[in-house]
Formats: C-alpha cells, structure tokens, sequence
C-alpha cells in the first residue's frame, strides 16, 4: 500500500524537522537537574527518534 | 598512578580480550581462506550483531576523545555530534539495506564493486577505493590518539611515559594484527560486543556518581555561555556539521563493510533504525566535557598536561577522580578497546579496497585465495601505517584530520547513494564531480586555515561560518548532476539489464 510509504516517509523526517530548528531548542531554560535545555531535548530526541525510525522500519518491511 | 589493582583489572580484562579476539576463529567456523568469509564474516550476522558492529562506530576514539575534548576546549558546538547520530541512521536504514540487497545478489564485498558495475567503470571505482582508503587513515590514527590518552593518564607520574606508552602501543598492534589476521571480522565483532559492554558499564556508572554528588549543578555554576547553549553565529555551522557527518558515517568503507556482512536486509534496516538509542551514551560522554569544570578533581589531573593536550585527557581523568580504582581500571580497558577495535574494522575494509578494486584491476588473473591473503596482509600494512602516523604527527592534529577525511569521504556519495537511487549518472562527469570535491575540499581547508597548521574545519561564507564539506560536495554535486544532464549515461551495462 502506498500510504504506508507516506506514513514512514513522515516519521521519518519529523527528527530532520526537530534538529534543524535550532532556534526552537536553543536556550537554558527549562533546565533538568542543572543541564541546559539546549543539551537534554536533543539527547531526548535521540530515544525518540529510534522509536519513529523503528516503526518506519517496519512499515517499509511489510511489503504488500 | 593508576593503583596496582586497577593495572591487574586493566590486564585481565585485555587477556579476556585476546582470547576473544583469537577464539573467534572457531565461531559460526567458515573457510576463512575466501574473503567473504574472512572480511564479512559469511554475511550470517544477525540484528544483534549487526548493532554491535555497526554501533560499533558510534563508540569509537571519537566519541571518547574527539567529541569530549572539543566540548572542553571549544564548547556547545561540538554537541552536533548528537543530531548527527540520531540522522545517520535515518539514512542507513533507508540506503544500506538497498545496497546490501545488490550487494548479496551480485557477491559485492566493498562499495567500490558496487560503482565498478553500476558506471562499468573500473577507473571510478578505482578512485573511490582510494578516497575510501585514504579517508580512514586518520580515522584510524584518531583510534591511536584515544589509546594514548588512556595510557598517559594510567601512567602519571612515571619517569618515561612516551616510551611505555609507544611500547604499549606497539605490542597492542601485534596483538590486534595478529588475530584480526586469523580471524577477520569474526575477531571484530566478538571483541565489539565486550567493548561496547564496558564501555556502557562505565558511562553509566561515571553519570549515576556525578548525578549522586551533585555534579551537575555544580558544573552549571562553572560554565559560561558558550558551553551552556549555542552562540547564533554558530547556526550554519551546528547543522552543517550534523548533516554532512551524518552523510559521512554511511558512506565509511568500514560502516558499509559491517552493513554488508548482515544477514538479511530487514534485519540490517530494523537494527540500524534502532540505533539512535544508542547514541545516547555518547551524548554523555559529549557532557563529560563540560561535566569536568565541576569537578576539581579531574580538572586538577587535566591541569597537569600541557594545554594542546587537555581535551583528551577529560573523560579518562574524569574515570579517574570519579571511579575506584579497579572500576577506572575496567573503563580504561573499554576505551583502549575502543581504539582497537574500530581500527581493526577500518584496516579490513581499507584491505578489501585495496586488494579487489585496486590491485585486482592490474593482476586480473589472482585466485580467490590470494585475493584474501593480500587482503590479509593489506589489513596488517593499514594498521603499522595509522601507528607510524601518529608517531610522527601530534596528538590536536589528528583530530582535525579525521574531520578532513570526513570531506574526502562525503565525495564519494554521489557515485554510491546517487547511484542507488537513479540509473541516469554519466561516469565521466561523477568522476570530474569528485575530482572537483576533493579538490575543493582541500583549497577551501587551505583558505580557512590561512595556509598554516589545519585547526578548523568552518570558514566564512556570506551565510556566516560554514563546514566546508557542504561546499566541497555542493560543487561536486553541480558538476555530476549538471554534467549527467547534458551528456547521459548509456545504460550498455549488462548489469543493469539483468536487473
């Protein structure tokens, strides 16, 4: 189906999307345990964007 | 100096090291006299492996040396590394698995005889061969430099650290040669897993004793704002940088040899999808180099070298102040490994260019076995050639020139992901495209670094700074594309027809 191959194609740009908007991530504030914000939303995104590229993966994997 | 019990923890651990190395030989038993057996361990490597060994450069010298020290010395910047990780698995899971398809149908062992049939041309596959070899050099001699700093921060205090640190070292690289030898990337793997154990163990347990003590929110008190958040100037060169490493990273002879000996291509795209995750250690160890300005401790080892030679030693000083002694011991061995390792990876795919897309075209008439005993011997040759070189070139300069291998790599993208997604590529005008990046590449690092000592990888554009491996494959690209356009490709390749 093709609309799988849109769903995956979404997924996985959304961490394209989040990394290149450096304004939006780029300040102190709010702080977890004394980190800047600049630091852990970008190591959070990490785990996050295993989980999107994963379900992708297996979007792409079960072909019709 | 490191305390006797972390020595004995440090050489028990490179015993069991050894072994493993060695004892590989009789794992998943293949003929390692052919070279698929030997450099791609029989492509029988399953999703658990496939991380490991493709994770495996994710925790390399880079990630405890390069990205640390740069985070001390520079600052906030060089966390791209993060970004970075996270999008080159995007683009493995999309573009890996479609070339180990072709790859297994076809019996491809490098990236190189993918472009000899797909341009049917040995001469282009030639030059990417060598970019390729050429380009992990001093990826490999980075591995050495993190080895070094590991050694000089067992060793403080001692009359002569060079020389039992160079003999170390030496000894190490027989060791390493000696089994990757015997047992190719079946030595590799099995030895990735163990790294990749210990080196998690002592991440996790450096945070949970700097967490526990506070040492976050004493470091916060210590930084200034270059270390705390990105200056705007920086913009351009933030997300140049992450994408075009991300780039890079797949396009590494090495990455693509251990994409190769997975075993299916499901498995290759779920594992590598996975790997974001991670990449999480290694966004720690990135904090590391601005933990240390909280810690006194680690900071007053750090102080005790002199300046150019700092930024190493951060993580292994931090190990040292913030871990018993045989647990530091434990650590020290992972990141020791941790060179190793990736270095014994990147001298099989280096031997494998060299021996079937370089040597091969000139002895067309070699036999598959010795096509693997070259290899073999190519992959000993690449690891005393790393060494030499970082005897003779200082420490901050290697780090700098495994950026500049990064531009020379990302050159070769158009002749191997271009090529995975269109038919309609000229050869001659993919070569001038590559010819024109490396080119550019090395002008445009001459220029930024005012034709002295290379220091940066960024240079001003009216966009502000820049890192020069988007201009360098910008060009490339205008000349493949715009010269593809105007004369195309002849499909008479008959790989393409039975396809």
């Amino acid at each position: 189906m093709k609309s799988k191959g849109v769903v995956a194609a979404i997924l996985i740009v959304i961490p394209f999307v989040v990394y290149f908007a450096i304004p939006t991530y780029n300040s102190v504030q709010p702080t977890l345990g004394g980190l800047s914000f600049f630091y852990w939303y970008q190591t959070l995104w990490l785990a996050i964007s295993a989980a999107l590229f994963f379900a992708a993966a297996v979007l792409i994997g079960r072909k019709p | 100096m490191l305390p006797i019990d972390g020595f004995i923890a440090f050489l028990a651990l490179f015993a069991l090291f050894v072994g493993l190395g060695f004892g590989a030989v009789h794992w998943r038993k293949g003929d390692l006299g052919t070279l698929h057996e030997w450099a791609l361990a029989g492509r029988r490597l399953g999703t658990a492996l496939v991380w490991f060994l493709v994770g495996a450069d994710l925790y390399t010298a880079y990630t405890f040396i390069a990205v640390p020290s740069s985070m001390y010395a520079v600052g906030s910047i060089y966390f791209f590394a993060v970004p970075y990780v996270a999008l080159t698995f995007a683009i493995a899971m999309l573009l890996l698995p479609r070339l180990w398809t072709i790859s297994h149908k076809r019996g491809y062992i490098t990236a190189a005889d993918f472009v000899k049939d797909e341009f049917s041309s040995p001469a282009l596959a030639m030059l990417v061969a060598m970019v390729g070899i050429i380009a992990e050099l001093p990826y490999m001699a980075l591995q050495i430099v993190g080895m070094q700093a590991v050694l000089s921060a067992m060793l403080i205090g001692l009359s002569d650290v060079a020389t039992v640190s160079e003999v170390s070292l030496i000894l190490a690289f027989i060791v390493l040669a000696a089994f990757t030898y015997t047992s190719g990337l079946r030595g590799a793997t099995l030895t990735a897993v163990l790294k990749d154990i210990l080196i998690f163990l002592s991440i996790i347990a450096v945070m949970i004793v700097v967490a526990v003590s506070g040492g976050f929110q004493s470091a916060a008190s210590h930084l200034n704002l270059v270390h705390t958040t990105l200056p705007t100037k920086f913009y351009n060169a933030y997300w140049s940088l992450f994408i075009m490493s991300a780039l890079a990273l797949c396009l590494y002879p090495h990455a693509i040899n251990g994409a190769l000996s997975a075993e299916d291509a499901e498995k290759l795209r779920k594992s590598t999808s996975l790997l974001p995750a991670y990449g999480i250690g290694l966004a720690f160890l990135a904090l590391f180099g601005i933990l240390i300005y909280g810690n006194s401790a680690a900071l007053a080892i750090v102080k005790l070298f002199p300046p150019s030679s700092q930024g190493v030693l951060v993580v292994p000083s931090l190990i040292l102040s913030v871990l018993p002694s045989w647990f530091a011991g434990i650590a020290f061995l992972g990141i020791f490994i941790g060179g190793l390792v990736p270095a014994a990876i990147m001298a099989i795919s280096q031997a494998n260019l060299l021996t079937r897309n370089i040597i091969k075209e000139f002895k067309r008439d070699i036999t598959p076995q010795q096509e693997t005993t070259i290899s073999k011997w190519a992959s000993v040759v690449f690891k005393f050639l790393a060494l030499g070189f970082v005897f003779v070139i200082p420490a901050t300069f290697a780090i700098q020139l495994q950026l500049f291998g990064g531009i020379l790599i990302l050159q070769t993208l158009p002749p191997v992901f271009l090529a995975l997604l269109t038919k309609r590529l000229n050869k001659y005008a993919t070569m001038a495209g590559l010819i024109v990046g490396v080119a550019s590449g090395l002008y445009l690092m001459e220029v930024a670094n005012q034709f002295g000592a290379w220091q940066t990888t960024l240079y001003n554009t009216p966009l502000g700074l820049l890192f020069i491996g988007v201009t360098a494959l910008g060009m490339n690209l205008i000349v493949t594309v715009g010269g593809s356009l105007i004369i195309p490709s002849k499909t008479t390749n008959p790989a393409h027809q039975k396809s």
